[in-house]
C-alpha cells in the first residue's frame, strides 16, 4: 500500500482533423497503444475509466468492443475538462487499494467533420429558439468563446490586465509548439500576429482560442512498484485534488476573478508535499490564454492579479522560470481536453520532450478546467516516488 | 423566438414591457427567468415577479461574426452579464452602445423589442 501509484503507459491516436474513425474505435486505438508503451497486454488490464467529449460516446461499452474481460474498475467519468484528473486520481486509489492493479484512462473524441470550421464544432445552431434560454441563444450567446470573453474582461476590469499581456502566453506557447512534431501549429507567432489575428469575442483574438481536433489519448495507471519493471520510466503520481467553486450567477460572485485552482492548487500541493515554488513545469489547461493566466495567479505562482505581467515577463517559454505547456498546449499543439495537459507531462516526466525537453522536470504541475471555469483538477507527478 | 411552457410569464412580461423573473419568497431572494430552483432553501416552486428593470454592468464580450469568403461579417454583438437591482445576473444583449463607453458598473435599463414574428424579447440600454 505504501508504494503508491504512476502512469506506466501513454497512448496517443493521430490527433487534429483526423477523420473516419468513431470516437470509440479512436479510444480503443488509444489504449492499445497506451497499454503496448508500457510493455503490457490488453489482458493485464482489470480497470477502464472512460471520458468523452459533448457527444456522449464513448461511455463503459467501450469494454465490450475492446473484449476486455473480468475487470475489477469500469466506469464514466465527466467534469467536463477537469475529469482527466479526476481520471487519473480514481485510477491512483483504485491501485493503492488494491480494487484493481492496471487501469486505463481514455479520453476520445471527433467533433470536426470534414469542411467544417473548427469554430462551428462548439457552437450551437437551431432554426427555432425556445424559451428564456432560447431568446439568450438568439440573441447571441451559443458559443463558448463568448463567456469565456466575458470572464476575461472581468479580469481586465479588475486587475488591468491586457490583450498583449494574453498574447505573450499566445507567443510562449506557439514557441513550444514550434519544438513538437506532434502540434497542429508550428508556425512561429509574433505578438503582432497575435494583436492582428481577428477578434472572435472582444477581449479575445482567434490566436486567444484553443484548436479544436479530433482524437484519443490512453494512460495506464499501475502501482509503482510493478511500474518500475515495466518498459517505460514510470512517472509517479504525488497528488491530485478538485476544486468546484459553484460560481452563483448574482452580486458578489467572484465569476472570471478566480478558479477552483485556488482549492484544487493546494489539496494536490499538500498531498504532494510540495509548495508552488517546488513546481518545475506547469501544463495548464489553456482552452484559452485566459485560462492560463487565471490559473497560474490561483496556484501561487504569482500575485492575483499579476498573471499578466508574469506572463510577459517571459516565464512561461523555453529558458523561462516555470515553463509552461511545453508541448504546446491546446492553444497551439492538440485540443483533448485535459488530457492535453496530461500527456506533455508524462513526455516530459519521462525526458522524452526531444528538442523542447526541460531539463529540471522534477515536479510537473498539470491542470484541468471545465465548463465556464466552473471546475478544476490539479494533478502533481514526477519521475521520482514521492519522498525519495 | 417561441414560449417553451417553463418560462411563460417571462414572455407575457415582456410582451407588456415588464421585466418578469423568478423570485423565491421565503428566502426574498431573486433569480433568472430560467433558474432551476433556490438555492437559499432548495424549494423548486419559485415564483414570478415583477423586477425593476434596473441594472448595472458586470463584464461584457463583442461578438464577432465569422467573415464571409467575400470578406464582410455581421455586425458585432454586445454582450454582456448584467446584474439587476434585485441581485441576480443575466446574460443580456446591450443596445444603444458602443464599446468604448462600456464600463464595470455603468447604469442599464430593460428594454423590449416587440417583433411582428414572434416572441418579444429583452435588451439593456443605457439608463
Ligand atoms: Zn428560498
Amino acid at each position: 500500500m505504501g508504494e503508491g501509484a504512476a502512469i506506466a503507459g501513454l497512448g496517443m491516436t493521430e490527433l487534429g482533423r483526423v477523420y473516419g474513425r468513431s470516437p470509440r474505435r479512436l479510444a480503443a486505438d488509444a489504449v492499445r497503444r497506451a497499454v503496448t508503451d508500457a510493455g503490457l497486454g490488453l489482458a493485464d488490464l482489470d480497470g477502464l475509466v472512460v471520458s468523452h467529449g459533448l457527444g456522449g460516446s464513448p461511455g463503459i461499452e467501450l469494454a465490450d468492443t475492446m473484449g476486455l474481460r473480468d475487470l475489477r474498475v469500469l466506469t464514466v467519468m465527466n467534469s467536463f475538462g477537469a475529469t482527466a484528473g479526476a481520471m487519473v486520481a480514481y485510477a491512483a486509489m483504485s491501485v493503492i487499494s488494491g480494487a484493481a492493479s492496471a487501469v486505463a484512462c481514455v479520453f476520445a473524441d471527433a467533433p470536426l467533420r470534414p469542411r467544417q470550421s473548427s469554430g462551428s464544432a462548439y457552437q450551437r445552431d437551431a432554426r427555432e429558439w425556445y424559451g428564456f434560454g432560447g431568446m439568450t441563444a438568439a440573441l447571441g450567446f451559443r458559443d463558448v468563446n463568448t463567456p469565456y470573453a466575458l470572464a476575461a474582461r472581468r479580469h481586465m476590469n479588475r486587475y488591468g490586465t491586457t490583450s498583449e499581456q494574453l498574447g505573450a502566453i499566445a507567443v510562449s506557447t506557439r514557441q513550444w509548439a514550434v519544438m513538437n512534431p506532434l502540434a497542429q501549429m508550428r508556425e512561429p507567432m509574433t505578438l503582432a500576429d497575435h494583436q492582428n489575428s481577428r477578434w472572435v469575442a472582444e477581449p479575445l483574438h482567434l490566436l486567444d482560442c484553443c484548436l479544436v481536433s479530433n482524437g484519443a489519448i490512453a494512460v495506464v495507471v499501475t502501482g509503482a512498484d510493478r511500474a518500475r519493471d515495466l518498459a517505460r520510466p514510470p512517472v509517479h503520481i504525488w497528488g491530485w485534488g478538485q476544486g468546484h467553486p459553484g460560481h452563483s450567477k448574482e452580486r458578489g460572485s467572484e465569476f472570471g476573478l478566480t478558479t477552483g485552482a485556488a482549492v484544487s492548487g493546494p489539496t494536490a500541493m499538500k498531498m504532494a508535499g510540495v509548495t508552488a515554488q517546488d513546481v518545475d513545469i506547469c501544463q495548464l489547461y489553456d482552452c484559452y490564454t485566459y485560462t492560463v493566466l487565471v490559473s497560474l495567479e490561483d496556484y501561487g505562482f504569482c500575485a492575483k492579479g499579476e498573471g499578466g505581467a508574469f506572463a510577459a515577463s517571459g516565464a512561461l517559454g523555453p529558458g523561462g522560470a516555470l515553463p509552461t505547456n511545453t508541448g504546446g498546449g491546446q492553444l497551439s499543439a492538440y485540443y483533448m481536453w485535459g488530457m492535453t495537459p496530461l500527456s506533455e507531462a508524462v513526455i516530459q516526466a519521462r525526458g522524452d520532450g526531444g528538442e523542447r525537453q526541460v531539463a529540471k522536470n522534477d515536479v510537473v504541475l498539470v491542470s484541468g478546467n471545465g465548463g465556464i471555469l466552473d471546475h478544476h483538477s490539479t494533478l502533481i507527478v514526477s519521475p521520482h516516488r514521492k519522498g525519495a | 423566438m417561441r414560449r417553451d411552457g417553463r418560462t411563460d410569464p417571462f414572455f407575457d412580461g415582456a410582451a407588456a414591457d415588464r421585466l418578469v423573473i423568478r423570485r423565491c419568497e421565503r428566502c426574498d431572494r431573486w433569480y433568472a427567468p430560467d433558474h432551476g430552483g433556490c438555492s437559499g432553501c432548495g424549494d423548486e416552486e419559485l415564483s414570478w415577479a415583477e423586477a425593476t428593470g434596473e441594472a448595472t454592468l458586470v463584464t461584457w464580450a463583442v461578438k464577432h461574426g465569422r467573415p464571409a469568403g467575400d470578406g464582410t461579417a455581421p455586425p458585432p454583438a454586445h454582450l454582456a452579464l448584467v446584474e439587476l437591482a434585485e441581485g441576480p445576473w443575466l446574460h443580456a444583449r446591450l443596445d444603444g452602445v458602443n464599446a468604448s463607453a462600456l464600463r464595470e458598473g455603468l447604469p442599464l435599463r430593460a428594454s423590449f423589442v416587440h417583433p411582428d414574428e414572434g416572441e418579444s424579447y429583452l435588451l439593456f440600454r443605457p439608463a
